[in-house]
């Protein structure tokens, strides 16, 4: 039996306003509870919602920028529910009038790009947040404890086509939108934080079938490496169902972080039903052309053209990806590196590998004030002149990340300039063939692999300033002598 | 127009306990209103499938800047709560 | 001379010219109302204490010739699903009764600004829905001309506050008829502004897109002080309008029209004679009287009971026992909601949650309520149209003469059929006035209503002043003064 997996995301993405969607409330990031409330945000009777335009501005910028198709003539939604945590018991949301329809979003897996169709983007409010207290297990929670300060904060919901095939994709996707969220700067895209969260509908049928199988929806995936364990697993779960003849159930599952299975969440009697209905205190929402267009004067280079412009450079598809979701002070340092080394693999590197790598070892989040753009290019064409070897640049670097000083300064003060005269690297090589007879018999009765030992010997007593390539060519023109 | 309704299926999407004696009534009051209510299946709509605008005056939609406002206190948010316990409003279990 | 007879206007000469001061007024009020609440039960709470030294700064303003207001020192009665901070709003139901509002709405701030007094909050039936101040879940109220009757509703309480003297005005709120119909029962006037003339912010929603707040005066100009001190934009409402009225001639040179389908089967002949004993002095005055047809305004009472409840069950779904009101216990949040909404709730709002729920569920939303939007809209252009012939509509208030308590409790509907007249202009938006004309033989009072476009409240209230003026009605209850 050959089977197939169809995957759809919903993604929420909490937008970093001021305010929140529908109050003038602060939008806060504590653990105080309660202190950023009004009667709006909790429900209190009488009190009414009036929309966030910054909101409606980044919602705009988010579909315009997965090339929706912009609902100019729109209107908001109750959605109702029963819920301790939604103070209303609806959510304001979007029904058949969203902000945006039918867009693409760009995603590479290694070396291939591929697209997924977007369905909707719709704005809505977030919920407030439950904490269950008692012996832990939330089976056994003795009550539960509320805190509103995240009620009413804007979300957009990003829903996919089913259209996404495996984990990795779906991973990639996630990848994506974060990405685009942070360059639109429309939120932190911090995965932790929960501003973003994502549901998978996953489903599995014959690979011949025109038809979707039973679709499965499954929450409570926190990070990436949840979600691409979870869609893993329930595949895997379904496929063996599907094998075993089972019938599988449609129903919503439950990510056990722990025990990395899905389960079966208890369901709510009845709340399939949301009722949606035009939310007649939000008169219908016209968004002008002259709106969108203001909106997009606030576009930024999206992550697809950044990956196109650093291919331009002589990068891989996978490299400019891996920069495109890298930092911004790493994607301008690669381009300033690149400009004025012209070679992108070195500037890559250095950067994407050693730089990231060194810094993270070091614990360093920023670079240090006197760190000059201009270093990594000195470094690199110290290299590439042969002036100084890889190993004292890396030397090199671990200095200039620590102290106020310069790559020059630092090659002279650790006398890290490379040896190039090959007589004094003969001589060199002489003495080490004294000080290590036995290893020189060795070499010679087969031992090859011992050159590389003699090498290593002769690095170590030059500290490292003999260029390696010629060190190593002139040591086996001498024991072949 | 259908008029059959499971009056514990309405009620439950609710959230209303009702009694037998409730659902007894209410049954029957609703199903009175319904069918008055039905008049407007004989309706004739001049205009099918206009534009329907929410606000009677069709009002566009305004928004709002995106300013904070300092609105209640803690205290003053919390302070109608039936149970509360640091800060935070108590309520039974409601996982699922 | 009786204080509390006279006009907001009358009062304000009286206090500026020292010939009488607020805080004997204020005595005067708290006296009557000392002599008929326990009779009429008018209001659910008196705030007598707490305002006699604010009456007491009224009277120095006035000494001092400080005072800028016409409302400076006159006590207003609040219907009390309008929050007023501090006090308790409970909107007649055992959910609120432990209610206490942290926030003033937009009309008790503009209230307050003008230095207005409150007498206190005004029983009403629960959350506004009834036609009869019988589903109090504190006690009905009567109708201060015969307390075998009732006072109508929702704002019955207002109504009967101003009737019996022990208010100089009040604010009620009208849905369906909720301050007209009251205001006829008790010969006073009941004026429901154009939609979104009066922020709704802080006004308890009962359905959202008909709601609206407004005087219950016992003069037409008491109605039009009130209402330019309570109306204006209000960005905490965003179904306000900002108030630019539209001016239409008042004089004989305005054409009245006489809508055909409220002066048939259903509206007794003592109604119809005050419409037509109206008519008669208006066409000996020169104006232009015709009959007009608008078939739809049969179908208002359909509309009206499907969008009506369908609002209010998403409105009222906050009341869950969750952040305030009553709690009910329950082994889980879902058991604890329904049982506190179970407790909570009265017969007749149950019955509309109910069936607003219906209204909208899955399956039934196109017949029922979609339907509903679209015969609204219809209505609302069946109207546009008929603005172009005639500027002003005059029709009955109500059916008939204010009804015997318990006379209607037993059939939901008949209660229903009472707003016949007063729900097409909630309907519409329109602006639309009830003007006490006559009593019937059963010594009620009667009135008629005119309506005219939307934002044309001002012309409304010119052209009713000038019927107020010829008609001379001054009938009083008797027994309380
Ligand atoms: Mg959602
Ligand atoms: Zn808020």
């Amino acid at each position: 039996m050959s089977l197939k997996p169809t995957i759809g995301i919903e993604t929420h993405i909490e937008l970093n306003t001021n305010t929140k969607m529908f109050c003038r409330c602060a939008v806060v990031d504590t653990d105080e509870p309660n202190i950023s409330l009004c009667p709006t945000c909790i429900g209190l009777p009488g009190a009414l919602p009036v929309p966030n335009k910054k909101a409606i501005e980044f919602i705009t910028l988010l579909a315009l920028s997965t090339g929706c198709e912009i609902t100019s003539k729109g209107m908001f939604h109750r959605k109702n529910y029963f819920y301790p945590d939604l103070p209303k018991n609806y959510q304001i949301s979007q029904f058949d009038l969203p902000v945006g329809l039918n867009g693409e979003l760009e995603i590479v897996i290694d070396e291939n790009k591929d697209y997924i169709q977007i369905e909707r983007v719709h704005m809505e409010e977030d919920t407030g947040k439950s904490s269950h207290s008692g012996s832990g297990r939330i089976e056994s929670a003795t009550s539960t404890a509320l805190d509103f300060n995240r009620s009413g904060v804007p979300l957009v919901e990003i829903v996919t086509k089913p259209v996404i095939s495996s984990s990795k994709q779906a991973v990639a996707y996630i990848e994506e939108l974060r990405q685009l969220s942070i360059d639109l700067n429309i939120s932190e895209g911090r995965l932790e934080k929960g501003n973003l969260r994502f549901d998978a509908n996953i489903s599995v049928a014959l690979e011949d079938s025109n038809e979707l199988g039973t679709k499965v929806e499954i929450k409570n995936m926190n990070s990436l490496r949840s979600l691409e364990r979870a869609i893993d697993f329930e595949i895997q779960r379904q496929t063996k169902a599907l094998e075993d003849g089972v019938e599988i159930v449609q129903e919503t599952r439950h990510w056990d972080e722990n025990k990395e299975v899905t389960s079966t969440m208890r369901s709510k009697e009845g709340s399939a039903d949301y009722r949606y209905f035009s939310d007649p205190d939000l008169p219908n929402m016209f968004l002008s052309d002259e709106f969108i267009k203001e909106v997009e004067t606030l576009m930024p280079l999206l992550p697809k053209a950044q990956r196109e412009e650093l291919m331009t450079t002589g990068l891989s598809l996978s490299q400019s990806n891996i920069l495109s979701k890298s930092d911004d002070w790493i994607k301008k340092l690669y381009v300033k590196v690149f400009d004025q080394t012209k070679d992108s693999v070195a500037s890559y590197n250095w950067i994407t590998g050693e730089l990231q790598g060194q810094m993270r070892k070091a614990n360093i989040e920023v670079l240090p004030e006197w760190f000059n753009d201009d270093y990594l290019s000195e470094i690199i064409e110290l290299i590439k002149s042969n002036k100084i070897s890889f190993t004292s640049a890396k030397i090199i670097l671990t200095e200039i990340l620590t102290a106020e000083t310069t790559p020059s300064k630092v090659a002279e003060q650790k006398n890290l300039f490379q040896e190039n005269d090959s007589e004094k690297i003969s001589e060199m090589i002489n003495q080490i063939i004294k000080e290590n007879q036995d290893i020189v018999d060795r070499i010679k009765s087969g031992e090859d692999k011992l050159v590389g030992f003699l090498v290593g010997q002769l690095m170590k007593q030059s500290n490292g300033s003999v260029n390696p390539g010629m060190a190593k060519e002139l040591l086996l023109k001498e024991l072949e002598g | 127009m259908s008029n059959e309704f499971n009056i514990k299926n309405i009620a439950k999407l609710a959230s209303i306990n009702l009694s037998e004696e409730e659902q007894d009534s209410l049954s029957n009051d609703l199903s009175i209103i319904l069918e008055h209510v039905n008049a407007l299946s004989d309706l004739k709509l001049n205009s099918q499938q206009q534009e329907i605008f929410i606000h009677p005056l069709e009002k566009e939609l305004e928004l709002q800047d995106d300013e904070v406002v300092e609105s209640l206190t803690h205290d003053e948010a919390i302070s109608n709560a039936p149970e509360s316990k640091d800060g935070k409003f108590v309520v039974p279990p409601s996982m699922e | 001379m009786d204080v509390s007879h006279l006009s907001i206007r009358e009062i304000n000469s009286l206090f500026t010219k020292k010939e009488i001061k607020p805080s004997e007024l204020y005595s005067k009020v708290f006296e009557n109302a000392a002599n008929s609440e326990a009779a009429l039960h008018a209001h659910l709470t008196l705030f007598e204490e707490e305002n006699i030294k604010k009456a007491a700064e009224a009277d120095k303003r006035f000494s001092n010739s400080e005072s800028a207001s016409l409302l400076d020192g006159i006590p207003i009665a609040i219907k009390d699903n309008i929050n007023i901070k501090n006090y308790k709003t409970t909107c007649s139901s055992k959910m609120l009764s432990n209610y206490t509002s942290p926030y003033d709405a937009t009309v008790i701030e503009k209230l307050k600004q003008q230095n207005t007094l409150f007498t206190g909050k005004t029983n009403l039936d629960e959350f506004a829905m009834g036609s009869s101040t019988e589903n109090s879940a504190f006690g009905l109220t009567k109708n201060p001309w015969n307390t075998d009757y009732v006072p109508g509703g929702s704002s019955g309480g207002s109504a009967a506050s101003v009737g019996a003297r022990s208010s100089i005005a009040a604010l009620g709120s009208d849905t369906g008829g909720s301050i007209r119909q009251p205001a006829s029962f008790c010969g006073l006037v009941g004026f429901k502004p154009t939609y979104g003339t009066v922020s709704r912010f802080g006004l308890v929603a009962f359905a959202s897109s008909l709601d609206q707040i407004g005087p219950i005066t016992k003069t037409v100009d008491d109605s039009r002080i009130i209402f330019s001190s309570i109306s204006g934009e209000d960005s905490r409402d965003a179904t306000s309008v900002i108030n630019n009225q539209l001016d239409i001639p008042s004089d004989n040179t305005a054409t009245i029209g006489v809508i055909k389908e409220l002066m048939e089967d259903g509206i007794s002949g003592e109604a119809k004679n005050e419409v037509n004993k109206v008519i008669e002095i208006l066409k000996s005055k020169g104006y232009k009287v015709k009959e007009i047809s608008i078939p739809i305004i049969k179908l208002s009472i359909s509309i009206y009971y499907l969008i009506a409840p369908a609002e209010c069950s998403a409105n009222l779904a906050r009341f869950d026992g969750v952040r305030y009101g009553l709690r009910v216990d329950g082994n889980t949040s879902y058991e604890m909601m329904e049982n506190t909404r179970a407790e909570g709730f009265g017969a007749e709002v149950k019955r509309r949650i109910l069936l607003g729920t219906y209204a909208l569920s899955a399956g039934y939303y196109d017949e029922y309520y979609g339907k509903a939007l679209q015969a609204r809209k219809e209505m609302i252009d069946e109207f546009a149209k008929t603005f172009k012939d005639v500027d002003y509509l005059i029709s009955p208030t109500t059916p008939t003469q204010a009804f015997k308590s318990g006379e209607k409790t037993s059939n939901p509907l008949e209660m229903y059929m009472s707003d016949l007249c007063t729900i097409p202009a909630n309907l519409a938006g329109l602006p639309a006035i009830s003007i006490p004309t006559g009593l019937s033989k059963d010594e009620l009072p009667l009135g008629v209503q005119i309506m005219s476009k939307p934002l044309s409240d001002n012309s409304l209230l010119d052209f009713s002043e000038i019927i107020e003026n010829e008609v001379q009605f001054d009938g009083q209850p008797k027994g309380w003064l």
